[in-house]
């Protein structure tokens, strides 16, 4: 293997990992704050991919009005999840099961307004930037760096909200004991509302990200949302910062298969290496019995 | 910090029942608590004392009956507003959050507990720090404050528990078990503590099923059975009612009890 092939694979692989990276984290970070499984994630990404596309193919708004759009698009509808469906069933003693099939349900609305809104036929994303760099003899295009970028200050941002805001830690006490955060006067629901708008737009963004490069289309979440759903468990459900390192990992681990074995066994690659996972570590590889989430 | 008008209690439970199905864990129970008045509950297992925690500390809401706290009935309000309104609790067992150092700990509850914010901030006023400082001095965390909370000893997290409540600036703390499987020496430490809270004149009530601790700290005593008030008055004469000599202490216990109090008398 030259270098120049190795050089192809890691860019394309970190392309992959840092798209993956950005809408596990949003899924991760719901599941383990609220133990809810947002199976209408795939559903959000879509409207922020078309988010971007009306903003600037129909408004003719620049490129950072476009990520704007989405990002306020994926707040509003985190937010909407959480007022419209969330809050009536937290009380409620099979949350857990019943909010996935509210967010089942979710999912379809979602996918459907896209389809009445936009249309099935697949469009272009609009939000690109032109032009390449020149890594040794490969060609890497802009637009996979500026994903690279955006994904890493992103993943930066979420790990300083966590880490060093008072808000962050207040998200970090509830997903550790939300009874003993509420008696510390900890506004739980406000809690879940901002975790579950701050995934929207995560997710939002991810959807931009990944429709520049495959095009947009009324489905284009399931695939990457069944990815995301591998990464999560790869890394133990809820475990933000293993989601990011797991992403990465499989990024370029589907990469290097997809040159190594052909594209079509890069997917089947990825869902091979979770049944060896599970088999080995069943609460996933940074995953512990007792699971410290945030 | 709104005082309560003259002879008014500081908190009343009235007619309180909390049932799970066919379950009664509570059954119209009243009682109630006077401004810096340390109350203990004691009674078997089953008995209903967390439950009954749990109602007015706004976990779980009672089935029926009321609970008046300064005046206002704050039986339907949620956990955070009833913590916003001046109650803190500890656990029976470990509350802490795992992966955040002592003081951190603290200052979740200093920086939620004490007010209702509609929109947290990014840093902690100075407000915040005093009140966390506060509470870590009284509790004797403050040498340990950098430390994780799930690698503490059962006696720090029991204190982290007291450090978080108190933080929130409370008028009343309750207290499920603060010496429950500690040492005697630990229990001391306890003991030192709940004296010190209640020279300040703040209101506690206590569960606890070590009798001497109970007995030793508390104003007034009650003792729940099947989740109905058996005995409610001074401790002393907890060892005369033959009620709860039979249901709860036992012959010998109660012996070794009032000969405890002899001593102390």
């Amino acid at each position: 293997m030259t270098l120049d092939i190795l050089t192809q694979i890691i860019a394309s692989g970190l392309t992959l990992g840092a798209m993956y990276a950005v809408s596990t984290v949003g899924l991760s970070l719901v599941w383990g704050s609220l133990g809810m499984l947002n199976l209408a994630h795939g559903g959000l990404m879509a409207f922020g991919g078309y988010s971007a596309y009306y903003a600037m193919g129909a408004l003719g708004l620049p490129l950072p009005a476009g990520l704007l759009a989405a990002i306020l698009m994926g707040g509003l509808l985190g937010a909407l999840t959480y007022h419209g469906a969330v809050r009536f069933m937290l009380r409620q003693k099979a949350f857990e099961t019943n909010v996935v099939i509210a967010t089942v349900g979710l999912a379809f609305v979602l996918e459907n307004a896209v389809l009445k809104l936009f249309g099935a036929q697949a469009q272009r994303q609009p939000l690109q930037v032109e032009g390449a760099i020149q890594v040794g003899n490969v060609v890497v295009p802009l637009q996979n760096i500026l994903i690279l970028a955006t994904a890493l200050l992103l993943m930066l941002l979420v790990a300083l909200l966590l880490k060093k805001s008072r808000i962050g830690r207040a998200v970090r006490a509830t997903a550790m004991n939300r009874e003993a955060a509420q008696l510390m006067g900890v506004r739980v629901g406000q809690i879940y509302a901002l975790v579950l708008m701050l995934a929207g737009a995560l997710a939002a963004v991810s959807g931009v990200m990944i429709s520049s490069l495959t095009g947009l289309s009324p489905g284009m979440g399931a695939d990457p949302m069944l990815k995301a759903f591998i990464i999560c468990v790869v890394a133990g459900l809820g475990n933000v910062y293993g989601a990011v390192s797991a992403a990465l990992a499989l990024g370029l681990i589907e990469a290097l298969a997809q040159f190594v074995l052909g594209v079509r066994f890069g997917f089947a690659t990825l869902l091979l290496i979770v049944i060896v996972v599970l088999i080995w570590r069943p609460n996933g590889l940074f995953g512990r019995q007792q699971v410290t989430r945030l | 910090m709104t005082q309560t008008a003259a002879g008014q209690p500081l908190l009343e439970v009235t007619a309180v029942t909390k049932s799970f199905g066919a379950l009664v864990a509570v059954n119209g129970l009243s009682f109630n608590l006077n401004e810096g008045e340390v109350l203990g509950i004691g009674g078997p297992n089953g008995a209903g004392k967390t439950t009954l925690f749990e109602v007015i500390s706004g976990l779980s809401p009672a089935t029926s009956g009321s609970v008046r706290f300064a005046g206002e009935d704050i039986t339907r309000l949620s956990a955070e507003a009833i913590c916003h309104a001046g109650i803190a609790r500890t656990f029976q067992l470990n509350a802490a959050f795992d992966s955040l150092s002592v003081r951190e700990n603290v200052e979740v509850a200093a920086q939620f507990g004490r007010a209702n914010r509609a929109v947290p901030g990014l840093r902690l006023d100075r407000c915040t720090r005093a009140s966390v400082d506060a509470a870590l001095e009284i509790t004797g965390l403050i040498e340990r404050q950098r430390r994780i909370a799930a690698k503490l000893p059962v006696i720090d997290r029991k204190l982290l528990m007291i450090a978080g409540a108190l933080a929130t600036e409370p008028r009343l703390v309750l207290m499920d078990e603060p010496v429950g499987g500690l040492t005697p020496g630990e229990t001391d430490r306890i003991v030192h503590l709940v004296e010190r809270l209640r020279a300040e004149g703040r209101s506690i009530i206590m569960i606890e099923h070590v009798m001497r601790f109970l007995v030793q700290l508390s104003d007034r005593v009650l003792i729940l059975h099947h989740g109905e008030k058996i005995y409610e008055g001074v401790p002393r004469g907890l060892v005369q009612d033959a009620q709860v000599v039979d249901v709860f202490l036992g012959q010998g216990a109660s012996r070794r009890l009032a000969s405890y109090l002899e001593g102390r008398a």
